[in-house]
């Protein structure tokens, strides 16, 4: 029997009684943090742009949250391309976290984001601690976010970003120091470039975060056969989209009994099918990442399927999902 | 959606691919460029689209054109598609070549697909003095566009690396035997990037304005991915998205690897 019983009632559910609302809420009352999203799908960092780029498709106003695209403390310009190569089902990006530093970021970009009403989360990666200090400093109080994400995953930087996120020590160490500084939501998103991705995740509750994302892209390469060289300039870079989606869920499933703090589930969501497989693995949000670069619109579809979804198997509320595939 | 109404083979391995469509959001420019999803029935593999920049376009006729080469498994499922079968594009995408104020002596260089966006942007320039310089590997490639070039009653050169044409030889050492005798008030050019560095350089040097159409590894196409970045010698805003602020450049805009 689940854990959670799927909320089926007598009565006939029908389009207009489906709630597709979540919280990101600890089930330790002692944490007070929650995040009220509309629906669970949440842009995944670097694959949205900072809003504008999509909404000339739609409103996004329509998705739970948008993260923007990922700071540093300085501008930085990026890795060599080509940065990108497919594979079968997926992508191998090496982007290199090319950005515009976080004082054009708070100048330019965060005021473009107030048009929108839905909760705007900065995603920020550092190459030192310090950084991350710096880097919540800037952002404490900073009305236009709901909200930061901790990258501590990012495969495509040197002497940063996943090394921390390797190491559980060095998970809590920086989530510490940026709660003590940052008093918005913060997620820790974590890489699954480690043999046990629940210790880090343990981490980053123990130090004080309100949820964890997971996962960032799975360390991949790809050689070029003709060249017969690497065909990423970076030479290694982050797998992401289809292919890496049943390591994620797996991923989410082993975490979501071991923490009290919610998950964003993320990797390789194209359908509302998908991501219901991840709320049931335990995930209260999920991210739509890849998706996004071949269907912008993808967002709006996937809502439209997890209705469907939830008329098919008589589901009112989807909040009643998490987790009861365990 | 967009229907396929040719899809047929006009040099070896090289594709024209035309489509009716219902609407589009903005009539295309010459430059612009479509993603087409290849991928078929929801199929993940391939999983992006690929970019293609417009060959002609007929806004009477509801109709798009594309010329296409069979390089990857993407361009094969493409070559593969029926008549009849519906393909699903997003754009016009991108920065298109400025055309409007541009008159007086007017050359084209193209080099291999890098031809393709050139048609639809001689069809519509209003300067009455053009020519083009297309370079390819041999005359096979080339003759399906020389047709359509002279079509267009613009003056036609042609180069192959494989056999003697006008010269034996590439799209830019063809251009550069004209440049004294002809010298052109304004360029644009499109081709591999090597040729495109080549040209930008003789460009600049001999103080001849221009555009240029660059092909980059891109991933989404609509500027949220970073994939295609260029890099700039502008102050401050270093890098320039091929997909976005480009694939059409000035000459001297982006630094081009030589």
């Amino acid at each position: 029997m689940p854990k959670k019983q799927i909320n089926k009632l007598n009565k006939k559910i029908t389009k207009s009684d489906l709630n597709l609302a979540v919280t990101m809420k600890a089930q330790d009352p002692q944490q007070q943090k929650s995040l009220d999203l509309k629906n669970p799908l949440i842009t995944a960092s670097g694959t949205c742009g900072n809003g504008k780029e999509l909404a000339e498709f739609f409103d996004i106003n329509q998705l739970g949250a948008f993260t923007t695209k990922g700071i540093t403390v300085e501008a930085q310009s990026g890795n060599k391309t080509p940065r990108i190569a497919e594979t079968a089902a997926g992508i191998i990006n090496s982007i290199g976290l090319e950005n515009p530093g976080a004082d054009n970021f708070i100048a330019e970009v965060l005021p473009e984001t107030r048009k929108y009403s839905l909760p705007i989360l900065a995603n920020i990666s550092g190459y030192s601690e310090q950084d991350f200090i710096t880097l919540a400093e800037k952002l404490e109080g900073r009305a236009e976010l709901a909200g930061i994400e901790i990258n501590l995953s990012c495969p495509n930087i040197k002497g940063g970003g996943m090394i921390f996120g390797t190491d559980p020590e060095k998970v809590y160490q920086i989530t510490k120091k940026v709660r003590k500084i940052y008093s918005g939501y913060i997620i820790v998103k974590l890489t699954p470039n480690i043999t046990d991705i629940t210790e880090t995740a343990l981490a980053a509750e123990e130090a004080g975060a309100d949820a964890v994302a997971m996962i960032n892209t799975l360390s991949a390469m790809k050689i070029d056969i003709d060249q017969q060289k690497p065909l990423l300039a970076n030479t290694f870079g982050g797998l992401s989209g289809p292919a890496v989606r049943p390591v994620a869920v797996k991923m989410v499933y082993q975490t979501y009994k071991k923490i009290n703090i919610p998950i964003l589930g993320l990797g390789g969501v194209r359908s509302g099918s998908d991501l219901i497989e991840f709320m049931l693995a335990g995930a209260t949000a999920v991210g739509i990442g890849t998706v996004n670069m071949i269907d912008p619109t993808a967002g709006l579809r996937i809502i439209d399927e997890i209705k469907e979804y939830m008329l098919s198997h008589q589901i009112k509320d989807l909040s009643s999902i998490i987790g009861a595939a365990h | 959606m967009f229907k396929i109404i040719a899809n047929r083979e006009v040099g070896p391995g090289i594709f024209q691919l035309v489509l009716n469509y219902d609407q589009l959001p903005q009539q295309p420019e010459p430059g612009h460029f479509f993603n087409i999803k290849v991928s078929q029935n929801g199929s993940d593999d391939p999983l992006l689209r690929r970019p293609f920049s417009i060959f002609d376009f007929d806004a009477a006729e509801k109709k798009i054109e594309f010329i296409y080469r069979v390089v990857g498994k993407g361009t094969k499922i493409l070559s593969q598609l029926e008549k009849g079968s519906e393909l699903d594009l997003l754009g016009p995408l991108g920065n298109p070549f400025s055309i409007n104020e541009v008159s007086g002596n007017v050359h084209l260089i193209g080099g291999g697909m890098g031809i393709a966006p050139l048609y639809y942007l001689a069809k519509k320039l209003k300067s009455s003095k053009q020519s083009v310089y297309l370079g390819a590997a041999n005359k096979a490639e080339l003759e399906f566009f020389e047709e359509k070039f002279k079509g267009l009653g613009v003056e036609c050169h042609l180069a192959a690396m494989e056999e003697k044409l006008e010269i034996k030889g590439s799209a830019l050492v063809l251009w550069l035997n004209y440049l004294e005798k002809n010298t052109p008030d304004y360029i644009y050019t499109c081709g591999p990037e090597k040729m495109l560095a080549a040209v930008e350089k003789e460009a600049l040097k001999n103080n001849i304005g221009g555009e240029l159409s660059i092909e980059k590894r891109m991933g989404c196409g609509i500027g949220v991915c970073l994939s295609c970045s260029c890099e700039t010698k502008a102050e401050g805003q270093k890098n320039k998205r091929a997909c976005v602020e480009g694939p059409v450049f000035g000459l001297g805009e982006v630094i081009l690897s030589a």
